[in-house]
Order: C-alpha cells, then sequence, then structure tokens
C-alpha cells in the first residue's frame, strides 16, 4: 500500500507528466534532476530548508529540555501542567496557524500592540509580510506546537534515570551543576539525539504551518524543498518535477541519517 | 515524591513561576481564540485591541453555521476521522499480535519495513496517491481520504500495539490455552482485554492525527461534499472576500474541541503509549 507509491514517485520523477495529461508524459530521464540546479527557486529554497530545520529542530529542543527538567522535579500539579502544556500538540495546524497569524497581524495584532506599549518598537510591524520577521513567527508557531511531544519524550527518559546515581553524585559531593551535566545530560543525550534526528527528517518534509500561514511568501522568501515541492504540484498540477524534488530532500536525509547515526554510535563506543 | 535531585530550588516559588509562565505560553493563544470568538464582528475592528471581551455574544458561531458549510464540513471530519481510526485499529490488531507472539520467517525484515514506511513522508505520497486515485476516480471522494491517511496510521498503529502486546506476559495466554481455550480463543479473551489501555492509546493517536490532517486533505478532497474542517478553515482566512476574524475564531474554537477534549479525557493513555514508544523506540 506504500512501497508500490513510493517507487512510483521515483518513475514519474523522470517524466514531464502533469495531471491533465497523464497519458502524454514524456520521459525525461534525469532531466528533472539535472534542471533543478538551474533553478534558482529551487536551490535558494535549499538554505531556507537547512535554516527552517537547524532553528526549529534546536529551538524545539532548547524549550522542551528545561520543561521537562521542571516537570521532573515532581512539584504539585505536576500532572496538570504536563496536560496543559501538551494542549497545544494535540491542535490541528489549520488552528495553530490561524491563531499565530491572527496575533501577528498588522492591524489587529496583540503582538504589536505588547510591543508598542513596552516602546520596543515605535510603529507596528507586517510580521507575515517582511522576510525575516515571517520565518521568525512561523517558526515560533512551529516550536510552540512541537515542544510539548518533545518535553514529554525526554520526561519519559528522565523518569527512568536511577535515583541512586543521583545519590552516590551528591555523596561524592557534586552540586546540582554538576549532576546534571555529569549525570542527567549523559544519560539524556541518547534521547535527545534520536529526537533530534526524528524531528529533523518530520521538520523538513512539513508543509502545513509554512504553507497555512504564508504561503511560503512573501515572494519565496519561506519556500522550503517540501513546500516549493507541494505548491507546484497544488498550483500548477505538475508531477514530475515536484517529485523529483522531494525524492533528492529525502534522499540527502537519508545519508545524513545514517552518518549521524553512526557518528553517534562510534562517540558511545568511546565513552 | 520522584525527586531527581536536579533542581534543588523545585517547592520553592521559582518553581511555581516556572510552571506558571509555561502553562501561559501554552495555553494564552487559545484565550485570545475565545476572545475573538465571542466579541461582536464589528467591534473587534473599530476599538482597537481589547484584552478582555467588553461584550459576549454567540453570532460568530451561529454565522458559520449560516454563511459558510462549518456544519457539512464538521460531519465530513468526523466521518473520516472515525472510519480511518476503525480501518486502522481492525488492521492492526491482528497483524500487531502476530508480530508479537509468533516467530515467523521475514518477521524482523516485516517490522523494519513497517517503521520505514512509517517514516516516509506524506509529501512523497501526495504525488502517486493523486494519480492512483485519480485513475481509480475516486478524486474528491471519502475512500480517497481515509485510504490516504490509513498509509500512515496502520504502520504507527502496529508498531504501537505491537509493543503493547509484548509487554503482556505470556503466561496468561499459555494458561488459559492448558485450560482448553484455543489460539484465537486466548487471543479475544486473555490478550484483547488486556490490550485495551493500548487499543484506547493508538485510536486517540489516529483520529487526532487524522482529524488535523491538512495535507492529504486538502489535496484530496476540494469539493464542498467532501471538505474537512483544516481545509474548510484555511479557505477561511485565504478568502477572497475579506476576513471575518470573529467566524474564524469560532470555527477554530470548534474544530479545537473535540480533539482537546478527547485529549484531556484520555490523556493518561496517551502520555503511556507516549511514554513506552520512547522508551522503546
Amino acid at each position: 500500500m506504500t512501497i508500490y507509491p513510493a517507487m512510483y514517485a521515483l518513475g514519474i520523477s523522470t517524466t514531464d507528466a502533469n495531471l491533465l495529461r497523464l497519458d502524454s508524459a514524456r520521459a525525461l530521464g534525469l532531466g528533472n534532476y539535472t534542471k533543478a540546479w538551474d533553478d534558482e527557486i529551487f536551490t535558494e529554497s535549499l538554505w531556507h530548508t537547512l535554516r527552517w530545520v537547524v532553528v526549529n529542530a534546536g529551538g524545539q529542543m532548547l524549550v522542551a529540555l528545561p520543561v521537562a527538567l521542571l516537570l521532573n522535579t515532581g512539584f504539585r500539579g505536576r500532572g496538570m501542567v504536563r496536560a496543559a502544556i501538551l494542549v497545544p500538540w494535540v491542535v490541528p495546524g489549520a488552528v495553530v496557524a490561524i491563531i499565530w497569524r491572527y496575533m501577528v497581524d498588522a492591524n489587529y495584532g496583540v503582538l504589536n500592540d505588547v510591543l508598542l506599549r513596552l516602546g520596543v518598537i515605535a510603529e507596528t510591524i507586517a510580521w507575515i509580510g517582511e522576510p525575516l520577521p515571517s520565518f521568525i513567527v512561523i517558526s515560533t508557531a512551529t516550536i510552540w506546537a512541537g515542544f510539548p511531544f518533545f518535553a514529554v519524550t525526554l520526561l519519559a527518559a528522565l523518569q527512568v534515570i536511577p535515583e541512586d546515581l543521583y545519590e552516590a553524585a551528591r555523596i561524592d559531593g557534586a552540586g546540582a551543576w554538576q549532576r546534571f551535566t555529569k549525570v542527567t545530560l549523559p544519560l539524556l543525550m541518547p534521547t535527545i539525539l534520536l529526537l533530534l534526528l526524528l524531528r529533523t527528517i518530520w521538520l523538513a518534509h512539513s508543509v502545513d504551518l509554512i504553507f497555512l500561514m504564508s504561503n511560503g511568501g512573501p515572494g519565496y522568501n519561506n519556500y522550503t524543498v517540501a513546500v516549493y515541492s507541494f505548491i507546484l504540484t497544488w498550483s500548477q498540477l505538475l508531477l514530475g518535477y515536484p517529485s523529483a524534488l522531494v525524492i533528492m530532500l529525502s534522499v540527502v536525509l537519508l545519508i545524513a541519517s545514517v552518518f549521524y547515526i553512526r557518528s553517534i554510535e562510534r562517540s558511545r563506543e568511546w565513552m | 515524591m520522584g525527586a531527581q535531585g536536579v533542581l534543588d530550588w523545585r517547592k520553592g516559588p521559582a518553581t511555581g513561576l516556572a510552571a506558571f509562565l509555561i502553562v501561559f505560553v501554552a495555553l494564552a493563544p487559545f484565550y485570545w481564540i475565545f476572545n475573538i470568538a465571542v466579541t461582536p464582528e464589528e467591534q473587534s475592528f473599530t476599538q482597537g485591541i481589547r484584552y478582555l471581551p467588553t461584550a459576549f455574544t454567540l453570532d460568530n458561531f451561529v454565522g458559520i453555521f449560516e454563511a459558510v458549510s462549518f456544519g457539512r464540513a464538521f460531519v465530513n471530519s468526523v466521518v473520516v476521522a472515525v472510519s480511518v481510526t476503525a480501518f486502522t485499529i481492525v488492521l492492526s490488531l491482528g497483524a500487531a499480535y502476530a508480530f508479537a507472539r509468533f516467530n515467523f520467517r521475514g518477521r524482523r525484515l516485516l517490522i523494519v519495513s513497517l517503521l520505514l514506511i512509517y517514516m516516509l513522508p506524506g509529501i512523497l505520497l501526495l504525488v502517486p496517491m493523486m494519480v492512483i486515485f485519480r485513475t481509480l476516480g475516486i478524486l474528491n471522494t471519502y475512500p480517497a481520504l481515509i485510504l490516504a491517511e490509513a498509509t500512515h496510521a496502520v504502520p504507527f498503529g502496529v508498531w504501537l500495539l505491537t509493543n503493547y502486546f509484548a509487554s503482556l506476559p505470556r503466561e496468561l495466554e499459555e494458561a488459559a490455552q492448558v485450560d482448553g481455550c484455543d489460539r484465537m480463543g486466548a487471543m479475544l479473551r486473555i490478550a484483547l482485554p488486556l490490550a485495551v489501555p493500548g487499543i484506547v492509546a493508538a485510536a486517540l493517536f489516529v483520529f487526532i492525527a487524522s482529524w488535523n490532517n491538512f495535507l492529504f486533505a486538502f489535496m484530496f478532497t476540494s469539493g464542498e461534499s467532501v471538505r474537512t474542517l483544516p481545509v474548510l478553515l484555511r479557505m477561511f482566512v485565504m478568502g477572497e472576500s475579506g476576513v471575518y476574524w470573529g467566524r474564524v475564531m469560532a470555527g477554530a474554537m470548534l474544530t479545537t474541541l473535540p480533539v482537546a477534549i478527547a485529549f484531556l479525557f484520555f490523556q493518561r493513555y496517551l502520555i503511556r503509549g507516549l511514554a513506552a514508544g520512547a522508551v522503546k523506540g
């Protein structure tokens, strides 16, 4: 059910197929693959993909780790806090996009209002309409929706660290910071590295929030490879060229993942 | 208490403040949805930004049912999500039980390929599915969307339930067999009831993912008769005729409520499911 479509994607990526004239598609060999490198939107979207993945995977991790550590301290009402922070994770992407778009709206947005009152900005910013601000806003929304899953998974990993290890470290005179860097972090590392990998793969292929919040705009400023490919299929009903773009993306990610996993295993052997 | 000794100030005001801050960041946007949804449309845009609603109206909620086909989209979303969930659970249960209990040739290969399939990005499957659905003539029908979502849901369901069955003690089923149950009876009467928490978790994950799905729904259900809520919401905002934010927020609220309520009711199952996956994954 799934292997067949994947093979099909490979086949169709070597043609100039278009949904409206499927039967008369011509074989191009690797034509789509070589054409991509002359396509400035594609080469630009490669950089956007890298920026998107690094900022969002890193951002989610940086938010999730302190949250998980806090939840792990077992204060009263912890269960409620854990449930509350997971709510953004179950919210539909379409709703996440709407609420963040509205909060940063140039005229009615609460973000501009707060920043104006605090004197951070002198006049309202059209967040979605500017290249860098739109990237910041879309990333913020993505981190907001994505950190809960990250945090709860980290929490699960934190909870299986035996209490004895902290006890032993304390007896040996380790302070809170040392217990964190010498006990918690090393034991948490495999989970963090695995989560970062999964998140990277997921983010690189994700389309929803970028498309829903700005259609990839302004201009091509938020086009990642996945978004570009999706928009080509959606607006021009192209099949061949967008498939080639996504396949290149997947292959690059696959190779990167293999190297990543190898290097993790090698570094573990040294420990 | 599971005090882990990292944050020694854990019981002090700093913990409370940090916890409050996290909850605020997570939930404040939902307050904003509510705030705009209950404010009369004309007030939202004439009186500047108000942090507390000064008037309360349900007009926006009535509006989405009258002006756009919100009710229809809601029904579509329910039909698709329930179908995907039922389809996935029925298919995954048998497969998962077999993976967890029988050692057959090619078992490992099948499990690995299942995980690989699960990792295949939706965007890669979009084009082939479009062609297949068009060839079958089912674009713009429920089956197209249900099949498309099942490609992700089934591998996930099998994987989660395999883990769950594997965590149940084999001895209970063996005892049942000694007592005269056949293999099928042992599965249905012993393993299945014990696996209910795992089944609930899998069903919820699949339901939520299906309810929230945008990509497939957007590509395969453009017509009003099968259009789901996320697709309708996008049309609200991208509409040419100006955006009625009050209605948009009312729609967003009603779209979020079913999954938020389901989540809050069953979150224990979900979190246990997450934890099991994380520890074993």
